[in-house]
């Protein structure tokens, strides 16, 4: 087993450690997803021949690129998605917030408001 | 002749009092002026009672943003504010960090009361001293709203500009950020009868104002907005 090897299974591990304490008491079914994805990646780090038969299947030469091609086109499309739901929730802010001030707006009076005097303490 | 000013403020303390005292005491000069200021989140709050009384010839709106939305989106607000609180013969943008001149501002409203529908200030034309630095953004501001609008103006992200009633109607901003000086251009740009003039102002330049202004970086956030915008967004 190469150091390469090893600091992938790792860090992949490590991860999903942290991941199970940190979601410890919640809704665990992303982490199911997280795990299960994460033993794929594991078990083509154990054996990298596997993903070089797979590409050979479906006619592509090496398998980096049978899993790196996915991998972009998937998150491409969640870096526009994710981009898209930030603006959304932006102009949301910025409408509610217009909206407030639109509302609260105040205009100075001929005469200033008498100041508040304490009655006791 | 009423004129109303959009003023969009953060953080600007003693700078937007002078600012708005300046502007009332020349309110006779502009016939009517109504300040529609737009507190962008400053901390402390802007209070209405820092600026001068209204009078027959002034008088001073004030709205919040509860949090920090940037100068477009408070000029956006100060535009709903304006154009529902009455009518007007021309409308003013205005910096409220002392940079513009209350009489760029009224060179602007002359502009349009002289039919012009859409006014823009010119620091280059002129006699701004502009420090070297900032001079050669402006031109890459100026490249770049040319690209965007194809309108070739003599300067760029120049706060102080002047709108008849009927432009300012037309000009909803959507850029919250610096990213609407590039879109006001844009939009202009769009209309179908206009009469666009371009009016020479004097900027002062303090070193809080350079410190606060416009960074290579912002440059890049420009763009980023602009692009966001127009994919996402609604474009003019």
């Amino acid at each position: 087993m190469s150091a390469a090897t090893i600091l992938l299974l790792a860090l992949i591990f490590g991860l999903v450690f942290f991941d199970v304490i940190k979601q410890l008491g919640s809704n665990r079914r992303s982490l199911y997803l997280e795990v299960a994805v994460f033993l794929v990646g594991a078990f083509f780090i154990l054996i990298p021949n596997s993903a070089t038969q797979l590409a050979h299947l479906v006619g592509i030469g090496r398998g980096a690129d049978f899993l790196l091609y996915p991998i972009v086109i998937w998150l491409t499309r969640e870096s526009l998605l994710n981009r898209r739901r930030h603006f959304e929730s932006s102009t949301r802010i910025t409408e509610l917030t217009r909206a407030l001030a639109v509302a609260t707006a105040r205009e100075q009076t001929r005469s200033p408001m008498p100041p508040v005097h304490k009655l006791s303490d | 002749m009423t004129v109303a000013i959009l003023m969009p403020v953060r953080n600007e303390g003693d700078r937007a009092k002078e600012t708005v005292a300046s502007i009332c005491s020349h309110a006779e000069d502009f016939g009517n002026v109504v300040v529609y200021l737009v507190d962008d989140g400053s901390q402390p709050a802007v209070a209405l009672s820092d600026f001068p009384l209204q009078n027959g010839r002034f008088r001073l709106v004030l709205a919040r943003h509860a949090v920090n939305l940037g100068q477009g989106a408070a000029l956006e607000t100060a535009r709903q504010l304006a154009l529902s609180g009455g009518q007007f013969s021309a409308c003013i943008t205005m910096d409220s960090d002392g940079q513009h001149s209350v009489e760029g501002a009224l060179a602007m409203a002359h502009a349009i009361f002289d039919g012009a529908d859409v006014a823009f200030g010119s620091r280059f034309l002129g006699r701004s001293k502009v420090p070297p630095a900032r001079r050669l953004l402006l031109q890459a501001a100026r490249l770049l709203d040319w690209v965007v609008s194809g309108m070739r103006l003599s300067d760029a992200h120049n706060g102080l500009r002047g709108f008849s009633a009927s432009a300012l109607a037309k000009l909803k901003l959507k850029q919250d950020r610096m990213a609407h000086a590039t879109e006001i251009t844009l939009r202009v740009s769009k209309f179908t009868h206009r009469n666009i003039v371009e009016i020479p102002v004097l900027i002062r330049y303090s070193p809080d104002s350079l410190a606060k202004g416009q960074r290579a970086f912002g440059a890049l956030t420009i763009i980023e907005d602009l692009l966001t915008q127009y994919l996402f967004g609604e474009v003019p």
